[in-house]
């Protein structure tokens, strides 16, 4: 069996944090269930990268070797940049960061705990389609969020329905900055994005010099197709070869409105030059939608409404 | 063989030296290599790294006692590092492959070839002039070829450090091989780094290490190159390497002494990556302790 990077067991006290439980854990990091010091929940992640393995035993973080150690410290840059990124925005629609310290020879970012389920498991559980109400609540208020990052000059660069995080009361949170790089200003050397096959755009590929608020835009697009299609768009890297990908207007003409179906298919172009410039573009056009045409589904889709509210 | 060599890197006014630089010898062949890591972190460094140490463990693999063929040898080290570096890449998750320049030259049976990749350069003299070099895979160099900038320009260029063959990129390097070339005693072959050909022209060079001994000369060489280029100077680095007998005040190098099998080798004494102290430079307690109270003092700022 492979060996893992132990997690800290429930119970362990980080700096005034208690640890409650191990709740995700990524390439980069584990993510716990934490409580502060007032017994208020809180979310930890913990730089910890997966590809090498530091911590078999106890707490403290030791690079196995020289070069580990030169890796390590390499990805704890990123760490920093997510944490610099998300330390200056402070909107209902982003994850907030309430602390960065610390310990164990590595570091920590604390976030605010929500309650709920992602985009993810959410398109997963579902037994039937979405409604088109659901789809344009949850990305008119994700698009808000987006916004203010991108007025931040940060792009987000890995959106997908894993980073879209659904509270209890429906409202979406934008999570899981790893891959934010402040590309949107200029003469820095860029670091090339971790991306995800379906969700990231062709630039993030290839042309790096072509980022811009319409990779997100992109990563938008695709995940709102994904609400409707339960799976993924083709990986863009794979539609530049032979673009397979059938618009979201052929497959679901008549059961959403065709101007979201437009949106759709308009922020999945394969030119950057040819989707959405801005979020703030995208958010006009997603509001001139006409509200569904056929009056029949009102009835289905506030049902499903319910059953989703009930569900969750 | 007998021969004066030379070797140093100069950090300039960068926070890391990320040119990397090597010889070896048998008895029969000579191997110099430089490689100037691409990139403001440290994956730079590594790359440059894996590329002089493979070029060195390959030919004290090949070169019993000879290599058989000098310009595949290079070649197939600069693929193979090629791929070393990708491979490296995807084994530590790194965001991006580490990317190098190299160059690199052999002497072997008085004749010497060479081989390169982006715009480390070598420079043969003779007699104070210019008889052979390597062309940059760069812009500029291609601006220059198409006649559209002059070759005095292409040191402020703005574009200068654009190149589109290295160690690590996207795609296959471009390796230039070159012809084989008798070596004459007397005659200077120089590898070196952006760092420092952009700052001295290799006539001004020539005059230098023609007519004084290069132990002597060449220190001043490199010291005056990282003067030059001030505060916002690269890393400078260098072999020069007078070949045969002495004439001047140097004591040469013989490999008359080396038995078959055995190998005299000098790497450069800047950072490697098993100095553990060098590493920390990457990212220092310290830094990490600033970017810390930096995110620390923007939350609290951004707090409501």
């Amino acid at each position: 069996m492979a060996v893992t990077n132990q997690a800290l067991p429930s119970g362990y006290a980080l700096l005034n944090y208690r640890i409650d439980r191990q709740i995700s854990r990524g390439g980069f990091s584990i993510v716990y269930r934490a409580f502060d010091e007032t017994g208020q929940p809180v979310a930890i992640k913990e730089y910890l990268p997966s590809s090498l393995v530091l911590r078999t035993e106890g707490d403290i973080v030791r690079a196995s070797s020289a070069e580990n150690l030169t890796s390590f410290r390499y990805g704890m840059k990123c760490f920093f940049e997510e944490g610099r990124a998300l330390a200056k925005i402070n909107h209902p629609n982003v994850v907030r960061v309430l602390n960065f310290f610390r310990a164990n020879e590595t570091v920590y970012m604390v976030m605010r705990y929500e309650r709920g389920r992602t985009l993810q498991q959410q398109i997963q559980m579902r037994q039937d389609q979405m409604s088109e109400r659901f789809v344009r609540q949850v990305f008119m208020q994700l698009l808000n969020g987006l916004r203010e990052v991108h007025t931040h000059k940060i792009l987000h660069l890995d959106i997908k329905p894993a980073n879209i995080y659904l509270r209890t009361d429906g409202s979406p949170v934008l999570l899981d900055f790893g891959a934010a790089r402040q590309t949107l200003t200029t003469n820095r050397p860029k670091l090339a994005p971790m991306y995800t096959p379906g969700f990231a755009a062709p630039e993030q590929y290839r042309d790096h010099d072509r980022l811009g608020p319409w990779t997100d835009v992109y990563g938008t697009g695709a995940s709102m197709f994904a609400c409707l299609a339960a799976f993924a768009p083709q990986a863009a890297d794979a539609r530049l070869q032979e673009d397979h990908l059938v618009s979201a207007k052929k497959i679901w003409s008549g059961q959403y409105s065709d101007n979201l179906l437009e949106v759709i298919d308009w922020c999945l172009r394969l030119d950057p030059l040819e989707r959405p410039q801005s979020v703030f573009a995208l958010q006009r056009a997603i509001r001139d939608i006409a509200p569904a045409k056929r009056k029949l589904t009102f009835l289905g889709n506030l049902k499903r409404l319910l059953f989703s509210e009930i569900g969750a | 063989m007998r021969f004066t060599i030379f070797q140093e890197s100069r950090k300039g006014a960068r926070e890391v030296n990320q040119d990397r630089l090597a010889y070896t010898y048998s008895r029969e062949t000579l191997l110099l290599v430089i490689a100037d890591g691409m990139g403001g972190h440290v994956g730079g460094e590594i790359a440059a790294q894996i590329a002089v140490r493979l070029f060195i463990e390959r030919f004290q693999q090949e070169a019993k006692p000879i290599l058989r063929n000098p310009l595949k040898f290079m070649q197939e080290t600069m693929l193979r590092a090629h791929a070393a570096l990708g491979s490296y890449a995807s084994q530590f998750s790194m965001l991006e492959t580490p990317r190098t320049t190299c160059v690199a030259v052999v002497v072997q049976g008085g004749q010497a070839y060479w081989a390169h990749v982006g715009d480390s350069r070598f420079y043969l003299l003779r007699r104070g002039r210019l008889i052979a070099t390597t062309k940059d895979h760069s812009k500029v160099q291609y601006l220059v070829d198409q006649g559209i900038i002059a070759p005095q320009d292409v040191a402020l260029h703005p574009d200068r450090n654009k190149i589109f063959s290295c160690l690590g990129g996207m795609t296959e390097p471009v390796i230039d091989l070159s012809k084989r070339t008798p070596i004459l005693d007397g005659d200077i072959l120089i590898l070196c780094t952006d760092g420092l050909w952009s700052v001295y022209p290799h006539g001004e060079m020539a005059t230098m290490l023609t007519s004084t001994p290069i132990l002597t000369t060449a220190p001043q060489i490199l010291r005056e190159a990282e003067r030059r280029g001030g505060a916002e100077g690269d890393n400078a680095s260098a072999i020069i390497v007078r070949w045969g007998p002495e004439t001047l005040a140097d004591e040469p190098t013989t490999t008359d002494n080396l038995v078959p099998g055995q190998f005299e080798t000098q790497v450069d004494t800047t950072v490697t990556l098993t100095d553990r102290a060098g590493m920390q430079r990457d990212l220092t307690d310290d830094e990490i302790e600033r970017a810390i109270a930096e995110i620390q003092s923007t939350i609290q700022k951004y707090r409501k």
